[in-house]
């Protein structure tokens, strides 16, 4: 993983969570930060810092980014097997795939003690 | 036989629908950001199916309606916070009067509860705590009372209140909102007990700019206390059938009126005199009024005047010439009076007319040639005139037309390729026992065509291959009696269709039900009085969105179908027989 493509979020306790930059830009806010032209430090050096999110529900958060972008991917995947289903190659083993692909991991669970902070921290997100 | 089975539609009363606003369940006066994010969006689950990622917020949300009863109180979040857990529990029906106390004040702003269940003056407590933050309310078809209103006195930023069936508001419950000077709009349709003594309370609301009293008939007299709302812009009084001349006095200072709704009630020629002075008013619907031409003296001084609805009044050609002076006009509904050819030669020059409904006026033919220079005209209404096919060619050269009905005309095949060449051509209704096979072949050009009323038409199968050019079609209905299922076979690929239509056709067999199995669009189906047998129902499997299927007269059960519903069609809201 080359350096370029990654970010740094930083949570109140000072926790670093190093993930890929095309995770990160689910959010709109944190896009916006290392996108948006002008002196915005977390453009140069790839860090965000957020004094307002605890290190538990910044993992949640990144979690969901990554859920995110597997979900899009997942949806990509499945239109894919409809066509190749159709082009009536391997049936039975792209089936199979389909099936399991919607299976449990598609939900993303999210604990009931964490639900209102976490929305208040994507609500600051925009995610 | 078909012919017999021919049905003429309902006049419905459409001036809502005129300014392109949409007659939603939850359709509000204001606007606010989550209505767009949230009450259009379709349910999580809908949205996963179709392969758009759920927004954090949105899984959020989801969670805590879920496990609402953990909560106590979210009077601790940001509003909009607060604001979009309630909207998701609103729409997911999970709000009940004890999940609603964790709300307490939470300063929300809006509060969408229309014909939402059980709502009752044990709510108004909570409503009432968001204080000076409310600023919308509707509490359409909730059980609120009188008492129940007392709570919003202190409420003083509200700006829309919306009590529509909410029977049992009276004049008391007016005068506890009697100081709500902020409000712009307020609605109380279908009211029977608000009187004039009640609508007293109206006179301190001083900026209100929409008023909707809809279907109450005991406010006769009461307008008198709206004459210092100068602000009112909007006034519907549809359907209060109480409402006579004397109600029309009061009105006529408000010169800030664009639309006016008066249909249905007493009102005369007299009346309208009054209305002279609102040089604003853009929309008059005066539909079932007993005004006759005279009327039109008053209303031709109104310069701004774009929608004027006159359906089922008591206009006869005696002061129709006025018509020529009402030149903006872009809406003219005159259907149902007894007016001629005589008539119509004073619409010649209102060239801005996109809408014209002359349904059972007394024209025809000749008639017609006056409606030549109408060039905007898109939509034009002639069902049940003596309309015939000669009279046709006079419509040849309006282009823009995108609707028009024909049913019930005198009008047969060989007129048919005189609308040949209007490309714009959306809804054709040749509702008409004389056109076969024959007219259809003419209209093939006419490939923009998504709805298409062939009802008592006498088209046979070989007819039905004409259908192939219209890919677009949505809606198609054709009960003439002439199908079988070799017919439905040039249906079938009609993929866009989401209404089929063709019961009174008896020899259609469950092999029309296998043919049509495809059409996965379609949302209405009726096969009545066909051969269709219960054996067939399993072909309709894959019609997942069908709401509403007929099979009236088929060897077909209720609980044939109830089984269907259950098992593979979850959407069927209505079908028949049941």
């Amino acid at each position: 993983m080359k350096k370029e493509d990654t970010v740094k979020l930083i949570s109140a306790e000072g926790f670093e969570f190093v993930i890929d930059k095309e995770a990160a830009m689910v959010s709109q806010t944190i896009r916006n930060m290392l996108t948006s032209p002008g002196s915005f430090a977390e453009r140069e050096h790839g860090e965000v810092t957020f004094p307002e999110i605890s290190t538990t529900i910044l993992e949640k958060i990144c979690q969901y980014f990554y859920w995110s972008l597997q979900y899009a991917s997942l949806h990509w995947h499945e239109t894919n097997l409809i066509m190749i289903k159709e082009s009536r190659f391997t049936y039975s083993s792209s089936l199979a795939l389909a099936s399991k692909s919607r299976g449990k991991e598609t939900d993303f669970h999210i604990e009931p003690e964490l639900t209102l902070e976490l929305m208040m921290a994507a609500n600051y997100l925009h995610t | 036989m078909g012919g017999a089975c021919s049905r003429k539609r309902g006049q419905v009363d459409n001036e809502d629908g005129l300014h392109g606003g949409v007659s939603g369940r939850y359709h509000k006066s204001c606007s606010s950001k989550w209505l767009m994010t949230s009450f259009s969006r379709p349910p999580l689950d809908i949205q996963r199916g179709e392969g758009k990622c759920p927004s954090l917020m949105e899984l959020c949300a989801h969670k805590i309606c879920e496990d609402i009863d953990k909560y106590s109180t979210f009077s601790m979040l940001p509003r909009d916070i607060s604001q979009q857990i309630f909207n998701e529990l609103v729409y997911s029906q999970r709000l009940t009067e004890i999940s609603l106390q964790a709300f307490r004040d939470c300063a929300l702003q809006d509060l969408y509860l229309g014909e939402y269940p059980e709502v009752n003056d044990k709510w108004m407590d909570v409503i009432a705590s968001q204080g000076s933050s409310l600023l919308c309310v509707d509490l359409s078809g909730s059980d609120v009372t009188d008492s129940g209103l007392i709570h919003l006195k202190d409420c003083t930023n509200l700006q829309s209140l919306n009590f529509n069936y909410c029977d049992r508001i009276s004049d008391h419950g007016l005068e506890q909102i009697s100081g709500l000077s902020n409000l712009t709009s307020l609605s109380f349709r279908r009211n029977d007990a608000i009187t004039a003594c009640g609508m007293s309370a109206f006179a301190g609301l001083v900026n209100l700019v929409k008023l909707d009293l809809e279907r109450c008939t005991r406010i006769q007299g009461g307008l008198v206390h709206l004459q210092g709302l100068t602000k009112l812009e909007s006034l519907n009084i549809k359907w209060c059938n109480c409402i006579t001349d004397y109600d029309m006095k009061p009105l006529s200072g408000l010169t800030n009126l664009k639309s006016l709704q008066i249909s249905c009630s007493k009102v005369t020629d007299i009346g309208i005199t009054y209305l002279r002075g609102l040089q604003k008013l853009t929309l008059l619907n005066l539909e079932g009024c007993p005004v006759t031409a005279a009327c039109l003296e008053s209303l031709s001084v109104l310069g701004a005047l774009l929608y004027l609805n006159l359906n089922r009044c008591q206009l006869s050609d005696d002061g129709c010439e006025k018509f020529s002076k009402l030149g903006s006009l872009k809406v003219l509904n005159l259907g149902f009076n007894d007016i001629t050819d005589a008539c119509l030669v004073h619409l010649k020059g209102l060239t801005n007319l996109e809408s014209l409904n002359l349904d059972s006026c007394g024209i025809g033919d000749a008639g017609l040639v006056n409606l030549t220079g109408l060039c905007h005209l898109k939509c034009l209404e002639l069902s049940d005139t003596q309309v015939e096919s000669s009279g046709l060619r006079h419509l040849s050269g309006l282009v823009n037309l995108e609707s028009v009905n024909l049913s019930f005309t005198g009008v047969s095949d060989g007129g048919l390729r005189r609308l040949a060449g209007l490309s714009s051509l959306k809804s054709l209704n040749l509702d008409v026992r004389q056109i076969t096979d024959a007219g259809l072949a003419a209209l093939t050009s006419l490939t923009g065509l998504t709805h298409l009323d062939l009802f008592g038409a006498r088209i046979t199968d070989s007819g039905t291959a004409y259908l192939r050019n219209f890919k677009n079609l949505r809606s198609l209905e054709i009960c003439g009696g002439g199908l079988t299922d070799a017919g439905v076979k040039h249906i079938k690929d009609l993929s866009s269709l989401s209404l089929l239509n063709l019961s009174q056709n008896c020899n259609l067999s469950d092999k029309t039900l296998e043919l049509i199995s495809g059409l996965t669009g379609l949302v209405s189906l009726n096969v009545s009085n066909s051969r269709i047998t219960s054996a067939g129902l399993r072909h309709l499997k894959p019609l997942k969105n069908l709401r509403s299927l007929t099979l009236e007269s088929c060897k077909v059960t209720a609980n044939d179908i109830k089984r269907l519903q259950s098992i593979d069609l979850p959407n069927l809201v209505s079908f028949r027989p049941e």
